[in-house]
């Protein structure tokens, strides 16, 4: 309470030092009577230690980071509103890349580098809480090198010791699947080729676990593999009007990059298709190939359990047939060769099923490119005499060495005559 | 989400051995490097032998400053004992052997051959179980010991350095040598080659060289022997000063498919698998410090060695790993 001074109102002398936003009054404690106020308006250069402070500055945090990494950053909060993450990705993108800006290495790196260390930590981050990201998207935002990219990645990996969980496949195959526009009908999508959502994802799922089962996906990109699948099964939802469309043209048509390996994938798919077809009894007699096989892609992959392990067996031929169980027709996988006339067989050699198959990843089932031959047997000891003659078959004669000088000597003229100074 | 039904099935119910389940150290591993009792093959045994013996005489003659010399002096003990009856039952059958092992496959005589046993006592095999040490007599393991694979990893390429120990003067060398080639506004040193053995060197105009496609350390000495010699030719004053291997690859093939999405699940903390980026899986292991690169096709590349025994090692030790995730229906 401030000495001498009373309110012209109520005569007490309770007045109180108060400030009405940045005015500062003089007011009665027991009436609220303003007894004098200060001045509204100030000087710009009054003002100086009354300014707003921005909050980062306050902190002081920005004159610990520098610019180049604020970019970063800000790059970083940038791609994942781009990617629609939720929001505490965006927190953790930040936070590994302020972890990874720590090492000398990363912050003397190229500007190319930083920029794709962005994409390294939004898709750690992704991968972390499973969220399908897929390398090929990130760097198509980035316009970066997949080399690069990947240069970088297993580098920030291995630099930060963090534990990166693979790549998803179910919850990969719902997000690629749901970016066809095969949905609704639209100027470009005939009436024939739209599909119901659900039904179509179901059925990619089972297509894309039966090539897992049967080594597709191991060791490949998993994009094609999921392409392929999702263009089968939205053939054998309605093959009468889809059987004519090539795959390239599904593609186009659903508004999404065909990937290049998918062709071979399809086949693949295709052909374990096949196999299993050739198991169930009222296929085998339709003589399916690859185009009529998709019509029954449905029922095979309702019964697909018990036809792959049906169709296929494991390691080599004889061993297991006491672990088959008998069935009716043949007895189990007995001889590779399908031509091979058995005895206990009822059936004529053409209504057999086929007998299994091995259930390899293709690049163990192709011959191999050209033959291994054993090393020979080697007896160096790494200390024998060397023969002055086998030496000499490595260096030049002196006539050599003077024709190869006139050579060069020559090229000189010759270049520096057609490039003049 | 339904990700439970979706789960692969290699990877629901995995019947892991107890192999399986272990990082790649070996002292886990029940079983020693190159054989135990169970092993069916005597070959195996007899070139085991040899070298477990030379591998004996060296951890007697080191001194082993390690937290397990107690265990490891019991082993030996009681090892020696067993061991004395066995030299007699193995001059016998290595004499013997050594023609048949020759016949059988190119790749085991090396063993013999090697010499690379000099240079440092076996990492990590340090006995935890005494009785593995004997592969001759049938001993059952104490522990269930998966038996040795019977493969054996080939060496593919030896990198090795050495300093000539003089200054050299590269377009001299580019302008004399034959087999030399020499564009300094590419790289600064002159690239060599000859064709017994058939490797390249890269020489340095500090002295220094790097030799590299040999296929064994004995070959790649010879081949940087030559290199060294051919450089003395051309009027330098080159010597051979410290050769030193600095890298070996090897490689071989388990015969069987392998589940890399499943392995990269239960080892997560040494292998790193992206399909996106790479077809392999990269498994570095620790214990000794090597890199594969395993392929679903059971092709596995090992690679970061400095000597020949470590590829056999982490081979051995990532075997039983491998056959864990082997399909079985």
């Amino acid at each position: 309470m401030p000495g001498g001074g009373h309110c012209p109102d109520c005569g007490s002398t309770e007045l109180v030092e108060d400030s009405h936003y940045s005015q500062s009054q003089l007011v009665c404690s027991d009436c609220g009577c303003v007894v004098t106020e200060g001045v509204l308006t100030t000087t710009f250069s009054d003002e100086g230690n009354l300014r707003e402070v921005t909050y980062s500055r306050s902190t002081g945090e920005n004159d610990q980071v520098s610019r180049s990494q604020q970019r970063g950053l800000r790059r970083v909060r940038d791609l994942c509103r781009v990617l629609q993450l939720p929001s505490t990705f965006e927190d953790t993108a930040v936070a590994y890349y302020q972890q990874a800006y720590r090492h000398s290495g990363i912050r003397a790196a190229r500007l190319q580098k930083k920029e794709v260390l962005v994409g390294c930590c939004v898709l750690i981050t992704c991968r972390q809480h499973n969220w399908p990201l897929t390398m090929g998207t990130i760097c198509t935002l980035l316009y970066a090198d997949l080399d690069v990219f990947s240069g970088t990645y297993m580098q920030i990996v291995k630099l930060l010791g963090l534990d990166v969980p693979s790549l998803c496949l179910a919850d990969l195959v719902k997000t690629y699947c749901s970016s066809f526009r095969l949905f609704q009908a639209s100027p470009s999508v005939p009436a024939t080729y739209v599909e119901d959502k659900e039904k179509m994802l179901s059925r990619t799922l089972q297509l894309v676990e039966l090539a897992d089962e049967t080594w597709l996906v191991t060791g490949r990109h998993p994009l094609p593999v999921i392409t392929a699948a999702t263009f089968l099964a939205w053939q054998s939802l309605r093959p009468a009007h889809r059987l004519t469309c090539s795959l390239a043209r599904f593609c186009k048509v659903a508004n999404v990059e065909l990937p290049c390996p998918a062709a071979s994938r399809l086949q693949e798919l295709l052909a374990v298709l096949l196999r299993m077809a050739e198991q169930l009894a009222w296929l085998r007699v339709l003589q399916l190939d690859k185009r009529s096989v998709v019509k029954h892609i449905g029922d095979l992959l309702q019964h697909r359990h018990t036809l792959v392990r049906e169709a296929f067996r494991e390691g080599p031929v004889g061993l297991e047939a006491g672990e088959e169980e008998p069935r009716g027709q043949c007895g189990g996988p007995g001889q590779g060769k399908e031509e091979v006339a058995s005895g206990s067989c009822g059936l004529p050699v053409g209504k057999r099923p086929a007998s299994p198959a091995l259930l390899l990843p293709p690049c163990m089932l192709k011959p191999p490119k050209r033959a291994c031959p054993p090393p020979p047997v080697s007896t160096v000891t790494g200390d024998e005499n060397i023969s002055d003659s086998e030496i000499e078959q490595y260096l030049r004669t002196p006539q050599e060495v003077k024709d190869f000088e006139k050579a060069q000597a020559a090229r000189q003229d010759a270049r520096s005559v057609s490039n003049p100074p | 989400m339904d990700q439970n039904n979706s789960l692969p099935p290699y990877a629901q119910g995995l019947a892991s051995p107890q192999g399986a389940m272990t990082p790649g150290i070996p002292i886990f591993s029940p079983m020693m490097p190159y054989g135990t009792g169970l092993t069916p093959q005597p070959i195996q045994n007899t070139n085991s032998l040899s070298i477990l013996e030379e591998q004996q005489r060296q951890q007697q003659q080191q001194q082993q400053a390690q937290a397990q010399q107690q265990a490891q002096q019991q082993a030996q003990q009681q090892a020696q004992q067993q061991q004395q009856q066995q030299q007699a039952v193995a001059a016998v059958q290595q004499s013997a052997s050594q023609q048949a092992t020759q016949g059988a496959s190119g790749q085991t005589p090396q063993l013999f051959h090697s010499q690379t046993l000099t240079t440092a006592p076996l990492p990590g095999t340090t006995p935890l179980y005494p009785s593995p040490m004997t592969p001759m007599t049938p001993i059952t393991p104490a522990t269930p010991a998966s038996e040795s694979s019977g493969i054996v990893p080939q060496l593919q390429n030896i990198v090795s350095t050495v300093n000539l120990g003089c200054k050299l003067d590269l377009k001299t060398i580019a302008l004399r040598a034959r087999n030399a080639e020499y564009n300094p506004k590419r790289f600064a040193a002159v690239i060599m080659r000859i064709r017994e053995p058939r490797t390249t060197a890269l020489i340095f105009s500090s002295g220094k060289m790097v030799c590299t496609g040999a296929k064994s350390e004995e070959q790649s000495r010879l081949a940087a022997r030559k290199y060294a010699r051919v450089v003395q030719k051309l009027g330098f004053p080159a010597k051979f000063l410290d050769f030193k291997i600095q890298n070996m690859v090897g490689s071989c093939d388990v015969k069987f498919p392998i589940r890399l999405e499943g392995l990269v699940l239960t080892h997560q903390q040494f292998s790193s698998y992206e399909p996106e980026l790479f077809p392999g899986l990269i498994y570095r292991m620790i214990k000794p410090r090597i890199v594969l690169l395993i392929f679903v096709s059971g092709k596995v590349v090992l690679t970061g060695a400095k000597v020949r025994a470590e590829i056999y090692e982490a081979f051995e030790n990532i075997y039983p790993i491998l056959k864990g995730f082997r399909k079985t229906t």
